[in-house]
């Protein structure tokens, strides 16, 4: 090892090897000249005849010189330094080369680290890969649920599963004290911790004899609460708290990475207190029932093994709805992200597309100058060049640049990647930890590599042409069309690869986002829930006295109250089916799916800035008794009413009740609410235990809120008020497809620029290759114009056919994307065309600058060149 | 250089490791003494010299290290290795058998 080590070092320093030679050397000349100085000589002529009868000392000096050299690595020494040599002379087509393998690799990279990080994190549960979730699917819900006479019976008789729990999702939960708060409960049942592998930090789980209905009141705590409100006091388990009004014993407190299995925050867990009966009715609980799969065991085998289970349950599902109920099982991951897999897919086939274009580039970088080498190497070959050697000069410049390449793109994805967490927004588990994918780097690199490779190996395999050597002054046909073939291929390669990533990018976007459909700025909410024990009549009592006292506050543009305020919370919502038009016949067979709605004041439209696109909004005089009347969602109108006439037209809710007057369409709002009643028929809002405030104010928000709180605590002061911004409420939703946004955005952008940077490399290095024909033109009384419209013209027949080509590829390649992904957003055409009319740009500026320095030069000089 | 016998290279080599058995001694004495041994028959250029000398060091039968001569000159003396005395032994031998065989050879003739 350490004499390779200094026969590498050797090979690379020419130096103190060399000098041991040159003295050994000249020993044996000053030894040679003593003897002749002895003999009688002067010392001069002793040293002069010495020497000649030496001879070549130099050439005795490399002869040994080459014994002790490994060949290998002395021709590597020899073929970097070349490599180096060269590259440097070639600033633009190094830095092109360098900067599209660069680009590729870190921004694929990066990106799919990041979005790696959060489709396929680990999930904070033991058995996180046997975990399933399973039930029957509807159109009533989101993802597979249980009804709970269904789930008992399951329980009790089902084979696949080691372990099964359920929960029954969150709750508003008030913590009475003396500073009250809103906070959130999960009920869960005793089972659901050791289920999913989670130990309490602090206490215990529940008893199964405490998640009985009617046992003892328990409850355990988060972690976070507990660092909060309890000041992280390790004695807390036994001590009690009051929630809701009822006194409960803390068991437990709950680890920090504790995670509800729909991401939902709980600040409590509470048993779920399961009804144990199995007889249907209206009473019927609706659960989310989870399992841990017995070994060897998949969810699809689980499937099959429920099947019977799923039959009998089938039997108590009106026949009507019987049609659309399916069972399913799957894991707790394709649970959480539904689109999980889509759009991994997604992600991955942009990131490649992102990375062929880079490949591209270097690709057609190389064989650019590949070609224009041909003179190069037939000298070399011509001066006793060996084939193989050659191509292992050629090889190690492709290495050269490629690692350069590899190591800028290393930096460049770790740099993007601290710079992505740092942008993420608060709450995305576990991303601070998010490290460069080392698969990925391999791969982009690797890939980087061998497309340099094989396309920079292309001039070293063709047998040198002895033409080459004629110097062909001024001439450029011989490769012209290859050239011509190069730019076409690469610009209309460039736009097909381009248009891919952009519908992909766009498609991932679509999977991830929505327009909230609402004016979020200066609007404050006020969420409150009365308790329980609150008669209907009381309610209404409340809550018109607060609203007649909110609407006194100074500075108070508009108040309004609604049950629910979208675009998250819980809120109302019917089969779509049970809808009926007056004077048409009933829906048909199924449910349609579900129908979110709300009862408000007229003023909920101007509060939150809906806007109504037909008919009108609510009036004050909506509040009093008079014929009922509502407002659809522009998505519901459609679809009740498709050849339009949605305004005048009468609809029925529930199979039952009053008609209502359709009076207006308002814009669609954020995850599908879609209608609006506002009568006193049906429960107003001022009855419902639920209800939140709207307040749209140009003051200052925080003195704003303090007084509502006031005015709030003046009527009731043990109400626990949270009074938000409407902006922080969707930013909890908009946030992360707003990061997604910025990140998609971005490998979009990086795609574009690398395309760019492509496109002018070759080009420009191209031209510069007709430095000396453009010298010879000069000469010959060709104006600086006349190059630049024959230099831009010749460029821009290549880059319209490249163009033509490549939109033609870019059409079929969306068709065929198409056929995979349903949703492709139609609005990236623009954006594509956009992306073209940069490429062309970035074309045309790549032909135009190194021609018109060309026609500049004095043409003496080019003409002297090489 | 492994079967030193009958090439050119070998009977330097050989003629190197014989004056090396001696003593150890620098280039310049190395050709010296050929000559002033061979009577003057023998005369080897440095152009060969001094390759054959690398070589063999190269190969690990002689090594090299620099010394002051008699006369205080600095020199580069060599010296046999274990390895360069075995081989010595070897193409002594065989170059007797090639020597009496080419010598019957032109007898007969």
């Amino acid at each position: 090892m350490k004499r390779l080590w200094q026969r590498l070092l050797r090979a690379f320093s020419q130096r103190p090897a060399d000098q041991d030679y040159s003295e050994e050397i000249q020993s044996h000349i000053d030894l040679l000249a003593g003897l002749h100085q002895d003999a009688g000589l002067p010392e001069e002529a002793a040293r002069q005849l010495a020497r000649r009868q030496f001879g070549n000392p130099t050439r005795i000096q490399e002869q040994v010189r080459g014994i002790h050299l490994n060949p290998f690595l002395e021709y590597l020494a020899q073929d970097l330094r070349f490599a180096l040599r060269s590259l440097r002379r070639q600033p633009v087509f190094s830095c092109t080369a360098i900067a599209a393998i660069a680009l590729g690799m870190g921004a694929s990279t990066a990106v799919f680290s990041v979005v790696d990080r959060i489709l396929f994190r680990d999930l904070p549960y033991a058995h996180q890969d046997k975990l399933v979730s399973f039930g029957l699917t509807a159109p009533i819900q989101q993802g597979e649920f249980m009804l709970g006479p269904d789930y008992v019976e399951w329980r009790a008789s089902q084979k696949p599963f080691e372990a099964v729990t359920s929960w029954s999702g969150v709750n508003d939960c008030d913590l009475n004290d003396t500073n009250p708060v809103r906070l959130l409960c999960a009920r869960v049942e005793s089972t659901f911790l050791p289920t999913f592998g989670i130990n309490p930090v602090l206490g215990r789980n529940f008893t199964p004899e405490e998640d009985l209905p009617n046992g003892p009141r328990v409850a355990l705590l988060s972690h976070a609460l507990w660092h909060s409100r309890f000041h992280a006091n390790p004695a807390i388990a036994g001590k009690s708290i009051i929630i809701d009004g009822q006194s409960l014993l803390i068991t437990g407190v709950l680890p920090a990475d504790f995670e509800l299995p729909s991401l939902d925050r709980a600040d409590i867990l509470l048993p779920q207190a399961l009804n144990m009966s199995t007889a249907r009715g209206p009473g019927m609980v609706v659960l989310w029932a989870f399992a841990r799969l017995k070994p060897g065991v998949t969810a699809p085998q689980a499937e099959k093994a429920l099947g019977s289970l799923f039959q009998r349950s089938l039997q108590f599902v009106p026949a009507g709805f019987r049609k659309e109920v399916f069972l399913r099982v799957r894991t707790l991951r394709d649970r959480q992200f539904q689109h999980a897999r889509t759009a991994s897919w997604v992600l991955l086939c942009a990131v490649i597309a992102v990375l062929l274009i880079g490949c591209a580039n270097v690709a057609s970088l190389m064989l650019a100058r590949a070609l224009s080498r041909d003179r190069e190497l037939a000298v070399r070959a011509a001066l006793g060049g060996g084939r193989w050697r050659l191509i292992r000069q050629t090889l190690t410049e492709s290495l050269v640049l490629s690692c350069a390449a590899g190591l800028a793109g290393c930096l460049l994805a770790a740099a993007l990647l601290r710079w992505f967490v740092r942008i993420a927004p608060e709450g995305i588990p576990r991303l601070q930890q998010a490290t460069l994918d080392l698969r990925v780097l391999a791969f982009a690199f690797l890939l980087s590599i061998a497309c340099g490779l094989l396309f920079g190996l292309a001039a070293a395999l063709r047998n040198p042409r002895p033409a080459s050597l004629t110097g062909s002054r001024g001439t450029w046909k011989p490769h012209s069309f290859l050239h011509a073939g190069l730019v076409t291929g690469q610009i209309a390669a460039s736009i097909v690869l381009l248009t891919a990533a952009g519908l992909l990018i766009g498609a991932l976007w679509s999977l991830q986002n929505r327009q909230p459909g609402i004016q979020p700025e200066t609007v404050l909410l006020a969420p409150l829930t009365l308790p329980q024990q609150t008669t209907p009549a009381v309610r209404h009592a409340f809550f018109r006295q607060l609203e007649t006292n909110l609407a006194r506050l100074p500075g108070l543009t508009t108040l309004a109250l609604s049950d629910s305020v979208p675009p998250t919370g819980p809120a109302r919502d019917m089969i779509y089916s049970l809808i009926q038009v007056e004077g048409r016949p009933s829906a048909p067979q199924g449910t349609g799916g579900m129908v979110t709605w709300r009862t408000v004041t007229p003023a909920y439209f101007p509060a939150l800035g809906i806007r109504i696109l037909q008919g009108r909004g609510f009036l004050d005089q909506d509040r009093m008794p008079g014929p009922p009347s509502m407002i659809l969602s522009q998505a519901l109108a459609r679809r009740l009413f498709p050849t339009g006439g949605a305004v005048g037209a009468k609809i029925r809710m529930g199979g039952g009740g009053d008609w209502h007057e359709v009076i207006g369409v308002a814009a669609d709002v954020m995850n599908n609410s879609e209608y609006y009643v506002a009568r006193r028929l049906l429960p107003a809002p001022e009855t419902q235990r639920r209800a939140t405030f709207i307040f749209r104010t140009p003051l200052d928000q925080t003195a704003m809120a303090a007084a509502i709180r006031t005015e709030i605590a003046h009527l009731d002061p043990l109400l626990p008020v949270t009074v938000e911004p409407m902006t922080r409420r969707l930013a909890e939703l908009t946030a992360r497809p707003k990061f997604n946004a910025v990140l998609l955005g971005l490998f979009a952008w990086m795609g574009l620029l690398l395309a760019a940077v492509g496109i002018y490399g070759v080009l420009s290095f191209l031209v510069a290759q007709r430095r000396r024909e453009i010298g010879v033109r000069m000469a010959l009384g060709a104006t600086s114009s006349s190059i630049t419209r024959l230099v831009l013209g010749q460029a821009m027949r290549w880059i319209a056919a490249g163009t033509l080509l490549g939109c033609a590829g870019a059409y079929a390649a969306s068709r065929y994307l198409q056929t995979l992904l349903l949703d492709v957003p139609g609005r990236s055409m623009l954006s594509l065309a956009i992306a073209v009319a940069i490429l062309i740009a970035f074309g045309l500026t790549a032909a135009w600058i190194p021609g018109r320095r060309a026609a500049l030069v004095d043409p003496a000089t080019t003409l002297r060149f090489d | 250089m492994q079967n030193a016998a009958g090439s050119l290279h070998g009977t330097l080599d050989l003629l190197i490791l014989k004056t090396l058995a001696r003593d150890p001694n620098h280039g310049f004495g190395i050709s010296l003494h050929i000559k002033e041994a061979s009577a003057g028959l023998l005369a080897v250029e440095e152009g060969s010299l001094y390759p054959a000398l690398h070589r063999l060091e190269r190969a690990k039968l002689i090594q090299g290290h620099w010394r002051a001569t008699a006369n205080a000159r600095r020199a580069r003396y060599y010296s046999l290795t274990a390895s360069g005395r075995k081989r010595l032994a070897a193409a002594e031998d065989s170059w007797n058998t090639v020597a009496q065989g080419v010598t019957r050879m032109m007898r007969f003739a």
